[in-house]
């Protein structure tokens, strides 16, 4: 080991397998985290907690490590305790943003060493000098795939990145990104797990559980929905053309009738009005169509509502068709619709103009 | 379909080894069937050995064979949540239905089910008559086509498996899919654990979507002043430096004039020589030349690079629980069979004639109508409305494609 991990290294990269050993050697029961002695602690969870759900960044309190460190499995146990997806989701993300700051203020070395204490890439320090440009560390490909992925602007695309013998070459701003995604996946995966679904918080938390769910809720509220039905005008590109060719009487693959049907799902048509859209079809069969509709919108099955794909998956299997400057900004489908029915609303202030009637 | 393909696809399973079924890391794989004339695939089979698999072809003799891209820890599970996904080989398919090749105006039609209308070659998007895309194809393959697959998978291999991705000459095998193109599946440990979203990017990279030049180097540092990467560089970057190098090297005016202005053209047709040269330079220059912007270099660039990018049917690539055809197993609709390809001489493989089942005999059949076919040494067509004896492998071979009935 090239490099001390101090305390303080711990309290802001609780990814780090020294960290877990630390928080392992204290011997700290979870249920006992609630009592008096540790108060300072919960209260610094339950920020975090907070923190999260107003999207606040702050940064690693280094005047007291030893509860920051014990504080981020509190948090992460209480988060996990919540069951709820929502909260999961912001909290990884958040504590992802926050690993990300402080890794900017790293020297490369440090980066490096962080990366390979926190995950088991294989990551080299190479020194790679293009004109213009230097890239000092590779990455080997799947490891970069693992986190990438998540990402969707451009630069993040594999083929936009100096790939070569299996690896992916970087500068210190793109790997501390990628730490701090594969940090946030770590965390949402673990929620998946098997041990996970049984998890129940202990009794002597309850209460601020219960306090937790309460301010979550109030915020989950603003996250807004979409008005009831489709608004014609707002359709992205993709979905045009693909309602085009249904229009035109072409099978559709697999990929263009999911994206359609997610679509209209999550714009809040029924399932009778997307069958509708169905029935000019070659291949159309009305029993099969409405079981897989009702299965996309999350009425049978899974219980899961389906979202369309992302721009990226539609772009792959061609359907992507437009870049107007919605597109240039969208990274779903969703989203386009989202910003552009807000435009419509406020130019022509006739938000929610629905035109089930016109049909495609 | 005809009992007698049934058979023939029989007596020649029988004839096999265990050893020619074998498949790798086969009590991980989940095996599915298509029968004759069955439209529902059985599926979630599994198989210890080759010996057992062979037992069940023989007694079943499917009409297609398959076994999954994927491992699993439980292959025979019916719920796919069930079956505990291991990983999964990284396959390509290149099929020759996908590459316009001039051959196709010989043997491919379509015809619109709207209106009627009809013409030959590659299938238009949607009728040029009534604009409905209710388009019906009737395709064929030839040597040609096959050949433009095979160059395909030549590609994808020497162009970015091996040098981009790393992948050694061990790690992959090729397979004449047994009709229309060709299989890669590449099997080493850096793509096993690879999730949709990472195939994707796989895909993405080798059919050149979502590339941004601006992102490999090239810049406007002042008006006209472009700099930009070196021939010698890995990746895409390097790629696109050496595309762009190829391309105006060996362009007319015309083909540069369909990228460009004219005005652009004009003048990088003029200064050819200076500007290949100041690519070459240390470090390389992009500009110099008079309107000659980073757009431009946008246009050339997507000019260049339409040969080095991969026809591949993107889905297969991207799904990581595909079924794919067994090695040696028998197309149902060619007769012929699924082939592994040595790659160190796949320039000689003649899939027409290396991947002929049935070596023996003949047999008598009325043909409605095919294009002229090669299976094997031996030609027949075009014709139609025939009836005559000819070797066995052709004859199946049209029957399969349901070109003919035996007589
Ligand atoms: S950019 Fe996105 S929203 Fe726009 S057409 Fe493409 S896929 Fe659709
Ligand atoms: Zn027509
Ligand atoms: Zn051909």
């Amino acid at each position: 080991m090239s490099l001390m991990l101090t305390k303080e290294d711990l309290a802001k990269y609780p990814f780090l397998k020294q960290s877990a050993a630390y928080i392992e050697s204290m011997q700290l029961n979870l249920g006992d985290l609630a009592a008096e002695e540790y108060s300072g602690i919960l209260s610094k969870a339950l920020m975090r907690i907070r923190d999260s759900i107003d999207r606040k960044i702050r940064p690693v309190d280094l005047s007291d490590p030893e509860s920051e460190i014990i504080s981020y499995p509190l948090s992460l146990a209480l988060v996990y305790g919540s069951k709820s997806n929502w909260l999961l989701n912001r909290f990884a993300s958040i504590e992802a943003k926050r690993v990300e700051e402080e890794l900017r203020k790293e020297p490369g070395d440090r980066i490096l060493e962080i990366a390979k204490f926190g995950f088991s890439w294989e990551i080299e320090r190479v020194d790679l000098k293009l004109e213009y440009e230097e890239l000092p560390f590779s990455i080997p490909l799947q490891s970069y795939l693992e986190a990438a992925t998540n990402f969707n602007d451009a630069h993040w695309k594999l083929i936009n990145r100096y790939v070569k013998g299996g690896s992916v070459f970087l500068n210190s701003g793109s790997l501390a990104r990628l730490i701090s995604e594969g940090f946030k996946s770590k965390i949402i995966r673990r929620a998946s797990e098997r041990e996970m679904h049984n998890f129940r918080i202990p009794d002597t938390l309850a209460p601020h559980m219960d306090e937790i769910l309460r301010y979550a809720q109030e915020n989950m509220q603003f996250d807004e929905e979409l008005p009831q039905g489709l608004v014609s005008d707002a359709r992205p590109p993709c979905i045009v053309a693909i309602m085009e060719d249904v229009k035109a009487g072409k099978s559709l693959s697999h990929m263009a009738r999911f994206a359609l049907t997610t679509f209209m799902v999550n714009v809040g048509e029924s399932v009778d009005e997307v069958l509708k859209l169905f029935g000019n079809v070659a291949d159309f069969d009305e029993g099969k169509a409405r079981y897989q509709i009702e299965h996309i919108a999350g009425m049978i099955g899974s219980r899961t509502k389906y979202k369309p794909p992302k721009c990226d998956v539609l772009r792959s299997f061609g359907l992507c068709v437009g870049m107007d400057q919605f597109c240039k900004k969208a990274k779903h489908p969703l989203n386009y619709y989202r910003t552009k029915l807000k435009i419509l609303g406020g130019s022509g202030g006739q938000t929610g103009a629905r035109d089930r009637k016109k049909g495609v | 379909m005809h009992e007698i393909v049934r058979k023939e696809f029989s007596k020649y399973y029988s004839g096999l080894g265990a050893e020619d079924f074998q498949v790798p890391d086969m009590p991980h794989r989940e095996f599915a069937f298509l029968q004759f004339g069955g439209e529902v695939m059985i599926r979630h089979m599994k198989f210890l050995d080759p010996a057992s698999l062979k037992e069940y072809i023989v007694e079943n003799t499917p009409a297609h064979i398959y076994h999954s891209s994927a491992y699993y820890e439980t292959p025979e599970a019916t719920d796919m949540n069930e079956k505990g996904w291991l990983g999964a080989d990284l396959v390509f398919d290149v099929d020759s239905d996908h590459i316009r090749t001039e051959c196709k105006e010989r043997h491919d039609r379509w015809r619109c089910t709207e209106c009627g209308m009809e013409g030959a070659g590659f299938p238009p998007e949607s009728c040029p008559r009534c604009g409905m895309k209710k388009i019906d194809t009737r395709t064929w393959i030839c040597e040609d086509c096959l050949e433009a697959a095979k160059k395909e998978v030549i590609k994808i291999i020497d162009e970015y498996l091996v040098p981009d991705f790393g992948v050694s000459y061990s790690d992959f095998e090729v397979y004449f899919s047994g009709h229309r193109g060709y299989h890669i599946h590449v099997r080493s440990q850096t793509f096993r654990m690879l999730s949709g979203d990472g195939r994707r990017e796989i895909a993405d990279y080798v059919r050149g979507i979502g590339l941004d030049i601006k992102l490999h180097g090239f810049r406007e540092v002042k008006n006209e002043l472009l700099v930009g990467p070196d021939m010698k560089d890995g990746g895409w970057r390097g790629r696109v430096a050496r595309a762009i190098y190829e391309f105006v090297n060996r362009a007319s005016l015309e083909d540069l004039k369909k990228a460009v202005s004219p005005a652009v053209a004009k003048s990088l047709f003029e200064n050819k020589d200076k500007f290949l040269k100041n690519i070459e330079s240390d470090p390389p220059y992009w500009g110099g030349l008079k309107g000659y912007t980073l757009e431009s270099i946008e246009k050339i660039a997507s000019a260049s690079i339409k040969d080095l990018i991969c026809n591949i049917d993107e889905r297969v690539t991207i799904d990581s629980k595909r079924l794919i055809r067994c090695p040696n197993s028998l197309h149902g609709k060619s007769g012929l069979r699924t082939l592994r390809v040595d790659y160190s001489s796949i320039d000689d493989f003649d899939p027409l004639k290396e991947a002929v089942a049935f070596r023996h005999g003949s047999i008598r059949i009325y043909v409605k109508e095919a294009p002229r076919v090669r299976i094997g040494d031996e030609e027949l067509g075009p014709l139609k409305d025939k009836t005559l004896e000819v070797p066995l492998a052709l004859g199946l071979y049209l029957i399969c494609r349901g070109a003919a009935e035996p007589r």
